[in-house]
């Protein structure tokens, strides 16, 4: 869908806006925390928001999926079953182009077929004002690999461009237009300066990435199965296992459950992110583990962030190129460097002829 | 919903993590991108940490012993109680009946008031923290060599630095945040050179493997010494070293050939470890339990630091508790006084009484192995532990469960019912780092905050409060106030000086300053390795693997971590395993004279022939079962390492 209304909202009327937003649900936007460090999370006061910011090393993806969350209650002696679910009205304020697309693949991935009662509710309940990047902020960004930023032409609610002393302000969907009633006294129509400037600062953007992840290629590979074990195992044995790939990644969707007894016969049934990189995480009851060694678990990684199965499923491959499995990672296992490995190993194998018959 | 900065308390590294809370529930937990020991980065532990402290089974009220059954108690009743019985304890038999025990994974302030309130208030000086079962040989060995007892090194510079040593250290697995530095040295080109008896996961990274036989180092140490002198492969001139007269002639005895014979490495190798020691200048000798813990720990830790100091370049012990550099340098232990005055230093112990008006005996009390065995003989009456599991740290598990069995009054606090706080006659719930205020100091000496970002889990209290309040049971007043505890500790303790809780989150802590120091070789005599005994043929190799934590308490209540190993295991290479006619899978019990342990065996291609690996922690039991109460002489450190075991199917 196209942008259909275009907005101008001074930086000087902002922090009113979003406090008029405010009265009719809960903010969550970046704030500063210690050092440089900036995070996400519930705003008491929209003059706390910070709009100049690079990226939140925690994906906002745990407004919709907690790291951990109670699900419901039970008592060991039958009885009902009480649900705590919250699900509050919600903007997310200042979320990046890369985690607005990723909470899109996540909206296929937990609301077609079996719909998630947690997820979608908070889903429904949510509005995004996303900002654009005026350059990326960090030097592991290369969003622009994977068709997720610096700037969204679509599934935006509403998006921000910082103009200086001004945000061009996009409404894209239905809910967007319903959050901007809420302040639109604040708004002023833009003119053709401030579409001009915008498209400027676009190109600018789309210019300035360092890092790039050459993933067509490697898609191919990796979806035709062509890749030797060898390889992955090879990159796996310098793994970590700290799971933080898949905990900061904003698309990943895996998590378990565990039942915990809370007081006397009362059991909480909990919910939290877990790692397809653990070894815990595929092993069956008898011992068998079809992913036992690093190498294979960082295959499944790969197929889930670079492969066709995800596309035809999805519409897009699991990967949103915001980085932060580069930035988290012990080693330098994040997917460009990963992607990086795999083609020159495939470059190498291929040329090789007693190598290639390795090629599967 | 808030978001709050504390120190992650898992390991000796201090990461800065952000914790998560909404509603008063714990809800996640992020590393912060800026700090300098972590950079937006974690381990498996620290990204598990919420489940593995706040398990369901947290004690949530004191419980006292009745007949056979430990009872939930009241606070008034368990703290009334330990008072009546210490008072009456000490009366009858004596101060020096009763023996004090602390965990190095309590915070500075804690640890501080700890060593305050057994010698001040309890007037015993049977005192000590746990470092005494891991790691307190680096104190006692870096204190007479390189002058600071602790990591000259910061984690961060791992990553600049020309050479790295790194000894009896599974880094990669136990210290990630040290490991990712050292790998990031090694795309520089840094020459990593890794020394273990297996193929451990940093060999992917080094430019020189050196396995050694268990047990072996000191040889192979000072064989290495001697090759660097013999060769004047050190950077300083002659005069500016003290002590390498004392030391060159200590080496007398070294025989390249032979000693290299022993270690079961070629002699060649020693000497090209030499080399490229010194050709890539200043090298960090990194060194971890697997020498800290052998029969000659102290001496070695020497050894290590003479090459640092030969070669110009810096040691960088790599502790594994979370405030063992904290635990020390307050003095909680039996032979040092906060600061590191020596107990028996006689200037110091008046400085000591005079500060703290109390009178300090001449004699020092007895390190943890001795209280264990002091608790069997009768000569101590009660035992206070403050968190930590002994029944799994201490070695030769039956005679240590029998002096927690013997004592006549064992006060544990914790945050689970360990193996240890089961034998008690009084548990009283502690809090965990999460739920409390306070300073950590991490591995590289940096003081760092401890914040409290849960409310306590039922009644637990945190150990500050626990010593407050029997404090003032005991007539003695302490402050429960951390912020006032770190004041009395920066005005009195040089290291410390100046430190403020508003001065700590100017930056991400501070660390205490290394200036002043005075360095001086150590002469290393010779000395004899354990022998082979034909009954127990093969010798023990024991680690410390990624996921769980000391004995297992706190991370097996995750339901990740604990998910990671099916099974405790133990591996042994396919030659041994077919020879013994043992098949993989099955189960195996590893037995020394001290004690045995059942494990599932595997077959491992990363072990030397002759060596059986039994990885720690994963709750119930521990390869310490396998060492004896033999200690090293100088640090009191049992010598967990390298023991003579046998290995026999289980029918």
């Amino acid at each position: 869908m196209k942008t259909t209304q275009t907005y101008v909202l001074p930086k000087s009327d902002a922090v009113m806006f979003f406090a008029c937003v405010g009265k009719e649900m809960r903010l969550i936007a970046p704030t500063r925390l210690f050092g440089s460090d900036v995070r996400f999370g519930e705003v008491e006061s929209t003059k706390d928001i910070v709009f100049d910011y690079g990226r939140d090393l925690y994906p906002p993806k745990r407004f919709l999926l907690p790291h951990h969350e109670n699900m419901f209650r039970y008592s060991e002696d039958g009885g009902s079953i009480e649900v705590s679910l919250e699900a509050p009205a919600q903007a997310i304020i200042g979320i990046r182009s890369c985690d607005v697309m990723a909470i899109r693949f996540q909206e296929r991935f937990f609301c077609n077929q079996i719909v998630d009662p947690y997820f979608k509710p908070r889903l429904d309940n949510t509005v995004f004002f996303s900002l654009v990047c005026n350059a990326p902020p960090r030097e592991e960004c290369f969003c622009i690999c994977c068709d997720s930023g610096p700037y969204l032409e679509s599934d935006f609610d509403v998006q921000l461009t910082d103009l200086g002393d001004r945000f061009l302000y996009e409404v894209g969907s239905p809910k967007g237009e319903e959050a901007t009633a809420l302040g639109s006294f604040a708004l002023r129509e833009a003119q053709s300066t401030d579409l001009a400037e915008s498209h400027r600062i676009q190109l600018q953007a789309d210019s300035q990435f360092k890092t790039v992840a050459y993933l067509a290629k490697a898609i191919n590979f990796i979806s035709a199965d062509e890749v030797p074990d060898d390889v992955y195992e090879k990159l796996g044995a310098t793994c970590f296992r700290c799971g933080a790939c898949t905990n900061l990644c904003p698309v990943c969707t895996c998590y378990t459950v565990d039942d915990q007894r809370e007081k006397g016969a009362t059991f909480v049934r909990r919910r939290f992110w877990d790692s397809c990189q653990y070894s815990g995480f595929t092993r069956e009851a008898s011992g068998h583990n079809p992913r036992a060694t690093p190498g294979s678990r960082l295959a499944r990684r790969l197929y889930h962030k670079a492969s066709y199965q995800y596309i035809m499923r999805d519409g897009r491959h699991g990967c949103v190129g915001c980085g932060r499995c580069v930035t988290a990672c012990l080693t330098h296992l994040g997917i460009p460097e990963v992607v990086k490995s795999i083609r020159r190993a495939m470059a190498e194998y291929l040329s090789t002829p007693e190598k290639a018959v390795e090629v599967k | 919903m808030s978001q709050v900065l504390t120190t992650c308390g898992l390991c000796g590294c201090g990461c800065g993590v952000y914790v998560e809370s909404t509603g008063g529930r714990l809800a996640g937990l992020c590393p912060s991108e800026f700090h300098p020991i972590n950079a937006g980065r974690l381990c498996i532990k620290g990204w598990n940490a919420i489940p593995s402290l706040l398990g369901q089974d947290r004690l949530i009220t004191p419980l006292v012993r009745k007949g056979d059954s430990l009872e939930p108690a009241s606070w008034d009743e368990a703290l009334s109680l330990t008072a009546s019985t210490l008072v009456r304890l000490s009366s009858e038999f004596g101060p020096q009946a009763i023996g004090v025990i602390g965990s190095s994974g309590i915070t500075n302030e804690e640890c501080y008031s700890l060593a305050k309130f057994a010698r001040c208030v309890l007037r015993t000086t049977n005192l000590d923290s746990v470092s005494r079962l891991y790691d307190l040989s680096t104190v006692t060995g870096l204190l007479e060599t390189v002058g600071v007892p602790a990591s000259q090194a910061d984690i961060g510079s791992v990553a600049d630095a020309n050479a790295i040593l790194v000894i009896g250290c599974n880094v990669m697995e136990q210290f990630p945040l040290v490991g990712s530095r050292i790998e990031d040295a090694a795309r520089k080109g840094s020459c990593v050179i890794s020394v273990d008896p297996r193929d451990t996961r940093l060999d992917a990274h080094a430019s020189m493997v050196v396995h050694l036989r268990p047990g072996t180092d000191i040889v192979w140490l000072r064989a290495l010494l001697r090759t660097v002198l013999d060769r004047r492969l050190y950077v300083q001139t002659e005069s500016q070293i003290a002590g390498l007269e004392e030391l060159k002639n200590s080496l007398a005895d070294v025989d390249i050939a032979d000693f290299a014979a022993k270690c079961g490495v070629a002699q060649d190798s020693i000497v090209n470890v030499a080399e490229a020691l010194s050709e890539h200048s200043s090298p960090i000798i990194m060194f971890g339990l697997g020498v800290l813990q052998q029969a000659a720990s102290t001496e070695l830790v020497k050894a290590l630091a003479n090459l640092a100091m030969l070669l110009g370049g810096r040691v960088m012990p790599l502790r594994g508790q979370a405030n063992s550099q904290g635990a020390a340098d307050l003095g909680l232990s039996a032979d040092l006084l906060p600061g590191y005055g020596l107990f028996t230093d006689r200037m110091a112990r008046e400085y000591w009484e005079r500060v703290w008006e109390c009178e300090l005996p001449e004699k020092p009390g007895m390190p943890v192995p001795k209280m264990l065995e002091a608790c069997r003989s009768g000569e101590l009456k009660a035992l206070l532990v403050f968190g930590d599991n002994l029944a799994l740290s201490a070695p030769n598990t039956t005679e240590t469960l029998a002096s927690l069995d013997e004592v006549e009054f064992l006060i544990v606090t914790d945050m689970y019912l360990t193996e240890t706080a089961v034998r008690a006659d009084v548990v009283l719930p502690a809090c965990s780092f999460l739920e409390k205020d306070g300073t950590f100091t991490n591995l590289e000496r940096r003081i760092q905050r401890v914040r409290k970002v849960a409310p306590s889990i039922g009644q637990s209290r945190s150990d500050l409060a626990i010593i407050a309040s029997l404090a003032s049971l005991l007539g003695a007043k302490m402050s429960d106030d951390p912020a006032r505890v770190m004041g009395e500790i920066s005005a009195l303790v040089s290291m410390y000086r100046g430190v403020t809780y508003q001065s700590l989150d100017e930056g991400w802590g501070v660390p205490w300053a290394t200036d002043g120091q005075r360095m001086r070789l150590s002469a290393l005599p010779p000395n004899g390795h354990s022998e082979d005994d034909p009954e127990y043929p093969f010798r023990l190799i024991s680690s410390r693997i990624n996921y769980p934590h000391r004995t297992g308490t706190v991370c097996t209540r995750d339901h990740v971590l604990s998910r990671e190993y099916a099974d405790p295991y133990a591996e042994l290479g396919e030659s041994d395993a077919e020879r013994l006619g043992i098949k993989p899978g099955s189960l195996v019990r590893i037995s020394s004279r001290s004690g045995s342990v059942v494990r599932r065996l595997m077959l491992s291609s990363s072990l030397p022939a002759g060596c059986v690996h039994v990885p720690h922690y994963f709750g119930g039991d521990s390869p310490n079962a396998l060492a004896s109460y033999d200690c090293d002489p100088m640090s009191g450190v049992p010598a967990y390492k390298a023991c003579a075991v046998k290995i026999e199917a289980v029918r």
